[in-house]
């Protein structure tokens, strides 16, 4: 495992698997859009990871898209996705702060919201 | 730019300077349209530095009233109804008797009455009198022609004697009302409609056109951009209100002098205008949430779309953004806020601060007055709630945030009034407690204990364990910390620290707990290679662990320590593996239970999972922590009601599990129980508990 892990890996990989089941296949019929997701470990836009939320066919994929241009792109530093993801902070409060960029449709952007996300269980 | 302009024309269409003082009827009109209603008439009283009491600043009422989300508010689909009766109010105005117009539309009761108002038949425009009354009749047949649907011909008028000014004024406010107007008719409709409009009254339509872009999108850039033109060259669009307003504040240090600067400079209805000024931003901001611009590397660029199509779409979007600031509880005097303006700017990046600065407005009336207007009114949508009690959250987090940033760096919060304080005993009171299963009650006992002797090992690591079992990982943390320092060998906090910082998604950290707990293990301790301690590779530790496990296979530690470091590699497989070995041989540990659990929740088994809390339960009923990953697993089935009542029953037990209030929230809005929101926000345990009974 190497120091670059990032927290939001647990949650794409959660949603990966997510997005396989019935919950999940909600997902894509109810949002059916493209999202990249970019985490930054410390700041925004340095040494981000891609990740791209297919909610369209319903798969998780690291790296940037390539099948087009996504429907909406998102940055964030790691803290912060996991707090926007788990709810703890709102997308709009996010984006108010500065927490999180948006680049593409705003319209699609809004439907960006906490509960895509399954949340992750305690141990 | 002064929203006195507005009535004697110019200066609204962001052309600086001009001083035409005829009349701006497109202007008028469209500003009569978008602050059509007389309860915005009240709102601007209370605004800073704003002056009442003159006429004057009824006109700033309503220009002013196209403020964030303002514009949003009204059904525009019957905005027609509206237009035709102002424009009739309009028509009887002279030049100077705009302001007796102006007036009398004011006075107006409730223009609620002219909804219900009949369509009167579309006009033909009058093609004689003065150029106003040309002017205004035109537009009356415009509008008009949306109600009917008759598309608008052009018609040759006589010289109307528009300025460059006026006809750009006019195409822009033309073709942001068309759009209004016509809402639900095509792209096309929208387009003739304003083309015949403006061919009428020879305005080119395409004057600011660039390359294959729609000419409007442009304008309404080179609009926006022009009223930033004034300020320091350079200047991002999006901050030329905010440039011109440090601008102010570097001229007068102090920050009450700027405030009466400013107010000198703009007049009895300075905090107006300045308002006014943020229609343009209004309607920046209502494009960008149409999807027509384009937010790119932070530049604002169109987008091509079907706008119309979405405009009902972004209809909440827009508004509800607006409904931030009505719950802006957070009081800054001006001064305050210069200062805070003034610091920002230096620090930070400019295109967040024109947000920041307004999340801190000072405008409570009427915010209370736009918020009542927006939950009475148009929006009937319970987007704009959710982003009210959003914005409420964010307060309250903000208030409760201290509290939060002392856990989060590992400094433990104790609780206020404590009964415990003075027990004779309390460790052995607390301990009794937790055995009961009274864990909010432990709490309190064991952080009397730990007041008392704060050396106590034992009593700072159960409530390190309480903490976890109440879903506190924040807390846990912060008391197994000291625990460790209490006692650094102690095997059960290295653990728990491991499990506290996996569930934190604190990956390091939890390797290096760990580890420590292979390290200071009296058997394993031999494993371990000095050298190996600083860098810490999990693939090593791994490893070691396992070696461990050869060693001694009926050491259900090792085993939980095993599935633990697997669930940070996510390999959920080989923790399930693990956590069944453990709990064959431990089968009564009911945390052991909840790991398992977790671990299938988390790679989605949730149907497992469910299974494996209900047997933590069955061992440990008060158990908040299970009842809480229950909720979590309904939730991630799309099972929300459900979700709903195992977060209410984690919560009477410890309502201090932040963790579980935000997802209860989360399950709330997806069951569509947005009635209960409020509930869920003001805590009111009482009431969610009777509505949703396990």
């Amino acid at each position: 495992m190497a120091n670059t892990e990032l927290k939001s890996d647990n949650l794409f990989e959660m949603m990966k698997i997510h997005l396989a089941t019935d919950a999940g296949k909600e997902l894509t019929k109810k949002i059916g859009l493209v999202y990249q997701i970019n985490i930054a470990p410390k700041k925004i836009g340095f040494d981000e990871v891609s990740y791209v939320v297919d909610l369209k066919k319903g798969e998780v994929t690291k790296g940037k898209y390539e099948g087009g241009k996504p429907d909406a792109i998102f940055s964030f530093k790691d803290d912060d996705f996991i707090k926007v993801a788990t709810g703890k902070m709102h997308p709009q409060i996010a984006f108010m702060r500065g927490a999180m960029k948006i680049k593409g449709s705003l319209s699609a952007a809004q439907k960006f919201t906490p509960d895509i996300f399954p949340k992750p269980a305690k141990l | 730019m002064s929203t006195r302009e507005l009535v004697t024309g110019g200066a609204a269409c962001a052309v600086s300077g001009s001083s035409s003082s005829s009349s701006n009827p497109l202007g008028a009109l469209a500003n009569a349209l978008i602050g059509s209603s007389s309860k915005t008439q009240e709102r601007l009283k209370e605004i800073p530095n704003a002056a009442a009491a003159t006429s004057h600043t009824q006109f700033y009422d309503d220009p002013v009233a196209a403020l964030p989300g303002s514009e949003l508010d009204h059904p525009f689909l019957q905005s027609n109804a509206q237009g035709s009766d102002f424009i009739r109010g309009f028509r009887t105005a002279h030049d100077n008797g705009l302001a007796d117009a102006w007036d009398e539309i004011q006075r107006q009761p409730h223009l609620d009455r002219v909804y219900n108002a009949a369509p009167a038949p579309p006009i033909q425009p009058t093609l004689d009198g003065p150029p106003q009354r040309v002017l205004s009749s035109f537009l009356h047949s415009f509008v008009d022609s949306s109600r009917s649907g008759i598309p608008l011909h052009p018609t040759p008028l006589p010289l109307l004697g528009l300025s460059q000014g006026d006809k750009q004024c006019i195409r822009d406010r033309s073709s942001i009302m068309a759009r209004h107007f016509f809402a639900d008719k095509s792209e096309e409709f929208i387009n003739s409609q304003v083309n015949a409009l403006l061919s009428s009254l020879e305005i080119d339509s395409d004057s600011h056109a660039k390359g294959p872009m729609p000419g409007r999108f442009r304008e309404l850039e080179d609009y926006w951009n022009e009223s930033q033109g004034i300020l320091k060259p350079g200047a991002h669009a999006a901050d030329g209100w905010v440039t011109e307003f440090s601008q102010h504040r570097a001229q007068h240090g102090d920050p009450d002098a700027w405030a009466h600067s400013f107010e000198q400079q703009h007049g009895a209805g300075g905090w107006a205008s300045e308002f006014e000024q943020n229609s343009k931003f209004l309607q920046f901001v209502s494009k960008m949430s149409r999807g027509e611009l384009i937010i790119d590397d932070n530049q604002v660029k169109p987008a091509s779309g079907s706008w119309a199509t979405e405009y009902q779409q972004q209809f909440n979007g827009g508004a509800s953004w607006a409904d931030e600031f009505v719950h802006d509880e957070v009081s800054h005097g001006p001064a305050q806020w210069v200062n805070e303006f003034a610091t920002e700017r230096e620090q930070e990046p400019v295109d967040d601060q024109w947000v920041n600065e307004f999340s801190k407005l000072h405008v409570d009336d009427w915010t209370e007055e736009f918020g009542r207007q927006v939950g009475e009114g148009a929006l009937g949508d319970s987007s704009s709630d959710n982003w009210a009690t959003a914005y409420d959250e964010f307060l309250n987090e903000q208030v409760a945030s201290k509290e939060r940033s002392d856990a989060s760096t590992g400094v433990y919060v104790f609780s206020d009034m404590n009964p415990y304080v003075g027990h004779p005993n309390p460790l052995k009171e607390g301990q009794e407690l937790f055995r009961k299963g009274l864990l909010s009650e432990a709490v309190l006992a064991l952080e009397a204990e730990v007041m008392k002797n704060p050396e106590n090992a034992e009593g700072w690591r159960l409530l390190g364990i309480t903490h976890a079992e109440n879903d506190d990982d924040q807390q846990a943390i912060a008391a197994m910390m000291r625990a460790q320092e209490a006692d650094p060998t102690n095997l059960e906090v290295l653990l728990a620290l491991g499990v506290s910082h996996t569930n934190e998604l604190e990956q390091a950290a939890a390797l290096k707990y760990l580890y420590g707990w292979l390290r200071h293990h009296p058997k394993y301790g031999t494993l371990v290679l000095p050298e190996l301690v600083d860098s810490l590779y999990y693939a090593d530790v791994a490893r070691l662990f396992n070696e461990a496990a050869q060693m001694s296979p009926e050491d259900a530690d090792v085993h939980v320590v095993l599935g633990v470091l697997y669930n940070l590699s996510r390999e959920y497989d080989k923790a399930i593996a693990s956590f069944k070995t453990a709990l064959k041989l431990q089968p009564n540990d009911y945390s052991l239970w909840n790991k398992l659990g977790a671990t299938q929740a988390n790679s989605v088994q949730s149907a497992d999972a469910i299974l494996a809390y209900q047997q933590a339960l069955d061992l440990k009923p008060n158990y908040v922590r299970a009842w809480a990953n229950m909720g979590i697993s309904y939730a991630n089935q799309g099972m929300y009601e459900d979700s709903i009542r195992y977060y209410v029953r984690a919560l009477a037990m410890n309502p201090k599990a932040d963790n579980a209030w935000q997802y209860l929230r989360i399950s709330l809005s997806c069951a569509s129980r947005n009635d209960m929101l409020e509930a869920c926000d003001s805590r009111n345990l009482e009431l969610l508990q009777k509505e949703f009974p396990l």
